[in-house]
This record gives C-alpha cells, sequence and structure tokens, in this order.
C-alpha cells in the first residue's frame, strides 16, 4: 500500500480504549518487514533485529481522542466524557460514530437559537447530550463506557495535503511502517524497534510502559505538532509542507537532536526546528525517563486543526521524516561514542 | 420516498445556484405535468387532475439550501466566506466542505491546546472563520477557487434509526420530495407545484411564482425546528419528532388562515401544533402577494436544522405526504374556502 492510501486507511480506522481497528492494520501492514507482537494492552511493537548490540525504538502513538459514554438515557439521548483534549466548541451537530454492541451513528446536540436566547455559551463535553435518533431501544446497543470517536473519512485537499481525523497520529504510524519498508532488507548498525503506542492522549501511557519492557539504548518519538494557520500565532507553530518538525528541548538528547539535523542538512530533506522550553507534550517525556534513562529524540508532523475531524497533514512533510530517519539508522544515529 | 430525499440531499443546492437539484427535478416531474421554469429559476409545475378544481391550488417547497459562498482571499491561500442565509459559527467549526467545482476544503480553527480559558468559553464570530483547501499561498487559491463560487457542507446521509435519518438539508428536500410524489400520482383535482429558489436569502423565488400562479390559496411544505432535545422543558421544544407535521398558527413572518389552520389540525392524519411563534418561510412571501393568498405551512420537524446534521423522522415526512394532499383536496373542491 504507498503511503497516502496507508495513511488514508490508518486515520478513517478507530483506536481508542478496546476499540484496536487500526491497530490490526497496522499490525497487518508492518509484519511484512518486521516481527510483530501484541504488546499488553498498551499497543503493539514490531521488531527488525539484526543481531546488533543496540536498539533504536521509534514511537509513534496509535490512540486517537474521542468520548465515553457516562450515561444512557431512555429517551436515545447519551451523555458523554471527554477522551483526550476535545475543543467542546466544533461539537455542536458534530456526527460521531458510538461503539456499543454494534456501531451506532449519533450526532452532537446543537441548541437551537430560541433556546441560547442570543448568547453564544459554550457549553462543557458533559453537557453537549449525543442524539443516537432511537428511543428507548438505544440500550440494546450502547452501554456506559463505550468509545465515541469522530466520523470523518479522510480526504485529499488540493496538492498534496489530507483532511481527515486521526491523522495525529496515525500519519506518523504510516511513516514508520514506510520506513521498516525501506530498511528491513538493508544492513543496519542497530536492531530497530516499532513501538505503536496507546492512550499517548491520556499521558502518554503506552510510551511508559513499552519504553521500560523494551529497554532500548536510544529512541526517537514520532508526533505531531501545529502548523500554520491564520488564527495561530506564528512564533508557536512550524510550516505546512516545510518539512518534518525537529524538536530541541531540555528533555531531548542533544545528541540524537544534532544528529537528526545533520542527517537532513546532508541530503538537503527540508526540514524546521521546533523549541521547548521544558517538556514537549509527547511520548518523548516518557520514554526519556523510562528506567535508567533512554536518551530520546523528537520529530513531529506539521499538522492543523488537532484533536478535531478535520486535522490537515501535508504529505511533504511525511517524506522528510521518513528521509531523515532512514539517513539516521543508516549513518548509525547520533549517540555512538 | 426516502431514497428520494437521500437522492436529494445529496445535491448541492446553495441559494442561487439551484441548476444542479432543478434539472434533477424536471427529470422527476415532467413525465407527470407540465412544466417550466420561470425568469428567477423556479419551477412551475400544472399537474391535471381528474377534476377542476373550483380553488386554484399551489403547493410549494423551496428547493435552494443554506451554504456558503467564497469572497475572498488570505495572502497565504485561506479563502475567507460569508454563509448563504443562517448558519451558526458553531456548526461550522473543523467541518468537511465541498466547493460546487470539487474542489474540498475544511474550516479551521486554532487548535484548543493554543487557546487560552477564554478563547475556549466563546464562539469564534463567524468573520473570523476561514477555508483551508490546501493551498501554499494566494494564487494556488486563486486558480482553485473564484470568488463567488458557493459551498455546502459535507454530510453522509445516514439512517439513525429505523424510522430517524441524518442529512444535510432536510430543509427543505424533505418538502421538495413530498411535492414530487404528490405530481406522480394521479390527482383528484387540477393544482400547481412550485419547487421555489432562494427560500433562505429572504423568499424570493416563492413571491414571483405565487404572482405569476395567482392562487386562491397556497400550502406551503417545510422544515422547522424540533427541540425534543434530552432535558428541554416541554414548551421549549416548538415539536417533536414522530408526533406528524408541525402546522403553523403564527410564525415571524406570518398570521396563518385560521380556516386552513383549524382544518389541518383537526385533520385524522397525525399531526402536530408548531408551540411557538419562531422562524418563518415562502408563507410570508405568498400570503401577502397580489391582494393578499390564504396560506398554510405543513412543516417536517426537523432537529439541527441549517446544520449540515439535520435529523428528521420518516413517519413524519409521510405524514406531512398524506396532510398535504388531503387539504390540497379540500381546498380545491371549493368546500373550504
Amino acid at each position: 500500500m504507498n503511503i497516502e492510501n496507508l495513511i488514508k486507511e490508518l486515520s478513517s480506522s478507530v483506536c481508542i480504549g478496546n476499540i484496536k481497528k487500526a491497530s490490526d492494520i497496522a499490525k497487518k501492514e508492518l509484519s511484512k518487514y518486521a516481527k510483530v507482537r501484541d504488546f499488553g494492552t498498551l499497543g503493539v511493537i514490531g521488531e527488525i533485529n539484526k543481531g546488533a548490540t543496540r536498539t533504536l525504538m521509534l514511537d509513534a502513538h496509535i490512540d486517537e481522542v474521542g468520548f465515553v459514554v457516562t450515561s444512557v438515557m431512555d429517551d436515545g439521548f447519551l451523555k458523554v466524557s471527554n477522551v483526550g483534549g476535545i475543543d467542546s466548541r466544533i461539537l455542536p451537530a458534530l456526527p460521531v460514530t458510538v461503539h456499543g454492541k454494534k456501531d451506532v451513528s449519533a450526532v452532537f446536540v446543537s441548541t437551537p437559537p430560541h433556546l441560547s436566547k442570543g448568547e453564544d455559551k459554550v457549553k462543557d463535553v458533559e453537557d453537549i447530550f449525543l442524539d443516537t435518533g432511537l428511543d428507548e431501544k438505544v440500550s440494546d446497543f450502547v452501554s456506559v463506557g463505550d468509545f465515541v470517536t469522530f466520523s470523518s473519512k479522510t480526504q485529499n485537499l488540493s496538492g498534496t495535503r489530507l483532511s481527515g481525523k486521526s491523522l495525529d497520529d496515525r500519519s506518523a504510524v504510516a511513516c514508520l511502517i514506510e520506513l521498516a519498508s525501506r530498511i528491513y532488507d538493508k544492513e543496519l548498525p542497530f536492531n530497530v524497534i516499532f513501538s505503536l503506542a496507546e492512550f499517548e492522549e491520556l499521558g502518554t501511557r503506552g510510551a511508559k510502559t513499552a519504553s521500560f519492557e523494551l529497554d532500548c539504548d536510544e529512541a526517537i518519538a514520532i508526533d505531531v505538532s501545529f502548523a500554520d494557520a491564520p488564527d495561530v500565532p506564528a512564533t508557536k507553530c512550524g510550516k505546512l509542507g516545510k518539512g518534518g518538525m525537529i524538536g530541541v528541548s531540555p528533555v531531548l538528547n542533544r545528541r540524537i537532536t544534532g544528529a537528526l539535523i545533520n542527517c537532513a542538512e546532508k541530503n538537503d530533506t527540508p526540514y524546521q526546528l521546533e523549541v521547548c522550553g521544558g517538556t514537549t507534550g509527547t511520548d518523548a517525556d516518557s520514554i526519556s525517563i523510562a528506567k535508567s534513562g533512554v536518551p530520546c529524540g523528537l520529530i513531529s508532523i506539521p499538522l492543523r486543526n488537532m484533536h478535531t475531524p478535520t486535522e490537515v497533514i501535508d504529505l511533504k512533510d511525511i517524506e522528510s521524516i521518513c528521509d531523515i530517519l532512514e539517513a539516521y539508522i543508516l549513518s548509525g544515529g547520533g549517540i555512538v561514542d | 420516498m426516502i431514497n428520494l430525499i437521500e437522492k436529494l440531499a445529496c445535491i448541492p443546492s446553495v441559494s442561487g445556484n439551484e441548476d444542479g437539484i432543478r434539472n434533477f427535478i424536471l427529470n422527476e416531474v415532467s413525465p407527470f405535468a407540465e412544466c417550466k421554469v420561470d425568469k428567477n429559476g423556479n419551477i412551475i409545475c400544472f399537474k391535471k387532475g381528474k377534476k377542476r378544481a373550483v380553488k386554484k391550488v399551489m403547493l410549494d417547497a423551496h428547493m435552494d439550501e443554506v451554504g456558503i459562498i467564497a469572497s475572498s482571499y488570505t495572502s497565504d491561500g485561506f479563502i475567507k466566506f460569508q454563509t448563504v442565509g443562517g448558519i451558526d459559527a458553531s456548526v461550522m467549526l473543523c467541518r468537511s466542505v465541498v466547493f460546487e467545482n470539487g474542489v474540498r476544503g475544511v474550516v479551521g480553527l486554532k487548535p484548543v491546546h493554543l487557546s487560552d480559558k477564554e478563547e475556549r468559553k466563546k464562539l469564534p464570530c463567524a468573520d473570523s472563520l476561514y477555508i483551508d483547501i490546501g493551498a501554499a499561498n494566494e494564487q494556488e487559491a486563486k486558480k482553485l477557487v473564484k470568488l463567488g463560487t458557493t459551498a455546502v457542507f459535507e454530510s453522509d446521509f445516514t439512517k439513525l434509526s429505523d424510522n430517524t435519518i441524518k442529512a444535510r438539508a432536510i430543509d427543505d428536500k424533505a418538502g421538495c420530495a413530498i411535492l414530487i410524489n404528490l405530481l406522480k400520482e394521479d390527482a383528484e383535482y387540477d393544482f400547481y407545484g412550485v419547487f421555489s429558489v432562494l427560500e433562505e436569502v429572504g423568499a424570493r423565488g416563492a413571491r414571483t411564482a405565487a404572482y405569476e400562479i395567482d392562487p386562491d390559496a397556497a400550502i406551503v411544505l417545510e422544515a422547522t425546528t424540533a427541540a425534543d432535545l434530552h432535558g428541554v422543558q416541554k414548551e421549549n421544544t416548538v415539536c417533536k419528532l414522530g408526533d406528524g407535521p408541525a402546522i403553523s398558527f403564527m410564525d415571524r413572518s406570518t398570521l396563518y388562515d385560521r380556516r386552513l389552520y383549524n382544518e389541518a389540525i383537526s385533520s385524522s392524519v397525525k399531526c402536530q401544533v408548531k408551540s411557538m411563534v419562531a422562524g418563518g418561510n415562502n408563507a410570508g412571501a405568498i400570503h401577502l402577494t397580489r391582494s393578499g393568498i390564504p396560506s398554510l405551512a405543513i412543516s417536517v420537524p426537523c432537529r439541527y436544522i441549517h446544520s449540515p446534521s439535520c435529523v428528521a423522522n420518516t413517519e413524519d415526512i409521510y405524514n406531512a405526504f398524506l396532510l398535504s394532499k388531503e387539504m390540497m383536496i379540500k381546498v380545491a373542491s371549493g368546500k373550504l374556502l
């Protein structure tokens, strides 16, 4: 599958809580190039073992933001709470899928103007009910604890840009699978482990346990970061289509960061720098302090409308990250003594 | 009938840009009625019945829908837009749109992560919104979307339950479907059917069609707000899904003819009174045309009207069909007015 189709298929699928359809797709694709196993309940691991003495861990999270049902009403409405960071302003009249005994389509309630009295008061997620169009039969299909996700399908915008849900971080998962296809049959200075962690959106939980279990010598996390848009301050974002954003932060390993930059410079691969004064809000924060510490780098895909059904990425940036990581691996990485 | 609504709902018909839906409807009804397109683009159909009508009846359904129109570009390739008809900002954020030339875009929003507490509690004003079509700069955007190009919000037609549907523009594709079916079957009396343009920008099509036809009475087939949502007091629901079409005694544009209203609400067909003086429709223009035309509105209750995710009950639509047929016969026979 080419990377564009892989991104579309992965992001249009679902991975939240116990619903792991996207993991199954990722496992199937990754297993063409790496030895794949489930890692308990917290993710998927693919290993390319070259019998080397050192192991590099590449992390991308496979979970997505969404909702969980907290109450089922007998008039067919549901009360939900958010799973991960959700902007409640975008919810009115938004279509979603409830993953109950079967998939149930539903729409977030939009309060008609005669009831909002002209105020544009934004409600909390917990106060915006979900309308399933069902009556008391709703409880045949939906229970408290069921997960809910955006129901958009990823589609092309003009040029090399795509829009859809959970491109954060499925486009990075696709990037790693593409990378695996490029390196699996080459001689490598490392063993490479691909860690597709769950529960990143709930505080990088999968990455914590995976980096403990895997005990790698070094790691690079691939996540998304903010891209330019008219209402986003230019100082707080990268530019869409201008290359992967290499993270520079006190919590990241300077030698890995330097090597990533070198790899991009040497091959004229477009890249951008993203500077964080402290933690990065990604799996890298947890991986870097696993066990007695794992030197960790970070590279991010610029993305617009984060955590919405219409996130936007540019395939050129995925290509850039793939190229940088491939060069990094083939050149032996940044922390060789 | 429901298949027909699905087809109609999938044809974009933003006010002033009704060509596609006009051709579709002409194709459907021209074997069954004499059809002409007037100067404004309304379809005026004369249906020959078994008997000559004592009173000339006009049935109206508007074929336009709310949408957006490209109004300017930003220097970095985003498209600014205005709404055509009333659309609340809250149902536009982070939605996909399709322009009439097939170009796709999304309405962008600064990510929640970068928004401070106050911003998260306030809806952005409609003027600050922008569409991202994937263009890298203004030149590219200009090539893809000319100013004045209209767009609709993407929305799949979905069956939520056995008798509830979710679609864009059930207002007033449901009315169009009812009128198409009335024209297709044998009629008791001669009548006129109008598929009107430009309702959403001030009931402009129906005004000239009513002048042209000069009827003794008009029946407006519409959709109206249903606020039968969880937690809403009964007196604020306006009307309720499943209780039949809503009959208006008064709204913000019309005081309806009491003879028609009383006859309609005492019908054996399941129907309900629209219990709030709110909104308006083509009756506002029709009842003031020429020296005045007694008018009746039969409306399909619709949740989240003017959003991309309208929700309606299919039995209500069928009952609206039955009631409009019954009322048309009663008026045409001359016994009522």
